[in-house]
């Protein structure tokens, strides 16, 4: 009896500290952030222009946290010799950061304004939940359902779904794809797509879909013959075609990429949206494309 | 990550995908445990047994299973079963079922600990019980069957435990290879719908449902173990009473 009182006590402190967590960690931050807009909002009164405190808060701390892919040719790469963030993407943090501390891109990345953090698809939500990073722009496809989680921006790119196979495998478009093996990443949007594209085309294609952590695992495992297909953004999938297999003539899903705010972040979310359509009216957008060698 | 822990409505979005990602999944980890479980054992005391052996081969094979296993990591040897293994009976795509992935994974990486934790489990013996048993003419399975393992039941049930513990939890590996168990499909849904904190809430709960209910029975096997043998005299007293 004491025994089992004893564990019942235990398993309720348990429980108690998990809330206990789960509760004080939103007051803690909430309580200094409330304290500083009350203050904030009344310097951004007086200031000219007057930024909203988000903005505001990013421009005392003096550095954009921006979260983008480390490891997508083209759109977003870290240099594994320096260290920087090299891409389409990044160039595009760089313009941001530069309307949001009055500065030229030029000056932003010389200054280092833009402080990089690499994530996944799997870790740039949580981050930008709680507040590691204000940024995403990682290859972020925007869906109704992520809308209301985050602060999206006007697309900046949009790209199709492609499908990269084993040269041997004998696949040679989307019909032979029928009960075989097709990997995607997690949380991507590639397996709605892929049966949307092919009830449009009125095909009887029904392949199953595995999960993985991120593109190389995606990479190793077509590698290793433990899945037929490959399927991702096209852009991604650009960096790992190699001698042994190719990409499809089909593509499919076009999607849209966005910046990604927090949800709570409406005045950040209001700044990137003005840069990211201007960028797109006056063209330099698709001018930061060429560049980079994107369609 | 907690923030919106509380939401209702990421809540009724858990809920709805409740039936297609948590229940296929729990039903995997499960099954995935048990066999896996029920193989581990039989490694176990297969090889803590060979370790424990007078026979010096015997004794090397389990040594070589044993080191190999407890000195390279789980997701290493997953990864090798996964993409490695296939090779080696065909080069044309051959797979392994994701269960049996899981069952092997976690099986063999366990039988090596479980074999550790019965080989000392029987040397903690005094060696004077299984002289005594072989004077007696018992065979060394006899010895082992009669003698040493019931006495090793109770030392070794608490590591044994611990171990059936791990086991559970280290199924979640699978993920790593799409293993379609339960860590998998919170991963998925979670990175889905970006509610990462009632995913892996949810899923906590779902693996405590299997580990709490597995760590009451070893502490009711061990405390079992320790009372001492009454019913035999009964059986003693009847026959006599028979006899007279």
């Amino acid at each position: 009896m004491m025994k089992k009182m004893l564990s019942l006590a235990l398993t309720f402190a348990m429980a108690a500290t998990l809330t206990a967590c789960g509760s004080k960690a939103p007051e803690t931050t909430a309580a200094p952030a409330d304290t500083k807009a009350a203050g904030s909002s009344a310097e951004a009164t007086t200031a000219a222009g007057g930024a909203a405190k988000d903005v505001q808060k990013i421009v005392d701390r003096g550095v954009l946290k921006v979260g983008c892919k480390s490891d997508i040719p083209k759109f977003s790469l870290q240099n594994t010799a320096t260290g920087q963030y090299e891409g389409f993407e990044d160039d595009l943090a760089y313009e941001i950061a530069g309307s949001i501390f009055g500065c030229s891109a030029a000056e932003a990345k010389e200054k280092k304004l833009v402080e990089f953090q690499g994530v996944t698809a799997k870790t740039r939500g949580p981050l930008l939940e709680n507040g590691e990073i204000d940024l995403v722009i990682a290859t972020f496809t925007i869906t109704p359902e992520r809308k209301e989680t985050y602060n999206f921006s006007t697309p900046y790119y949009t790209d199709a779904v492609g499908l990269l196979v084993n040269k041997d495998s004998g696949i040679k478009s989307i019909e032979n794809l029928d009960g075989k093996i097709i990997g995607v990443a997690q949380s991507s949007t590639t397996k709605d797509g892929f049966k949307k594209y092919v009830d449009e085309k009125g095909l009887k294609v029904n392949p199953q879909f595995q999960e993985f952590d991120g593109y190389p695992a995606l990479a190793q495992a077509l590698a290793t013959k433990q899945i037929d297909c490959f399927s991702v953004d096209r852009a991604i999938l650009a960096g790992y075609v190699n001698d042994g297999n190719q990409i499809l003539e089909d593509r499919f899903a076009e999607q849209d990429y966005g910046v990604a705010a927090a949800k709570d972040n409406t005045g950040l979310a209001e700044a990137v949206e003005k840069k990211v359509t201007s960028m797109l009216s006056d063209g330099s957008m698709k001018k930061l494309q060429d560049q980079w060698g994107l369609q | 990550m907690i923030k919106g822990l509380f939401d209702g409505k990421r809540w009724s979005a858990l809920l709805a995908a409740f039936p297609e990602y948590y229940i296929p999944g729990f039903l995997m980890t499960l099954k995935i445990s048990l066999v896996g479980l029920a193989v581990a054992l039989a490694l176990g005391v297969v090889f803590g047994m060979f370790s424990s052996s007078k026979w010096k081969l015997l004794k090397i094979i389990s040594r070589i299973y044993v080191e190999f296993i407890q000195n390279t990591p789980l997701a290493l040897q997953v990864m090798c079963y996964y993409s490695v293994l296939p090779m080696l009976f065909s080069s044309s795509g051959f797979r392994i079922p994701k269960f049996v992935l899981g069952v092997i994974g976690v099986g063999v990486y366990h039988g090596a600990y479980i074999s550790e934790v019965i080989r000392t489990g029987i040397e903690a013996i005094p060696k004077g019980q299984s002289e005594a048993a072989s004077s007696q003419g018992f065979s060394y399975l006899e010895t082992m069957y009669h003698i040493i393992l019931p006495q090793t039941i109770k030392i070794i049930m608490p590591p044994l435990a611990n171990q059936a513990l791990n086991l559970v939890k280290n199924t979640s590996i699978l993920a790593m290879v799409a293993g379609m168990d339960l860590m998998y499909f919170t991963d998925s849904w979670g990175a889905d719908r970006g509610y990462f904190a009632q995913a892996y809430f949810t899923s906590a709960v779902m693996y405590f449902i299997i580990c709490f209910p597995l760590a009451r029975l070893a502490r009711y096997l061990e405390i079992r173990s320790m009372r001492l043998p009454v019913a035999k005299t009964l059986d003693i007293q009847a026959d006599e009473e028979a006899a007279c």
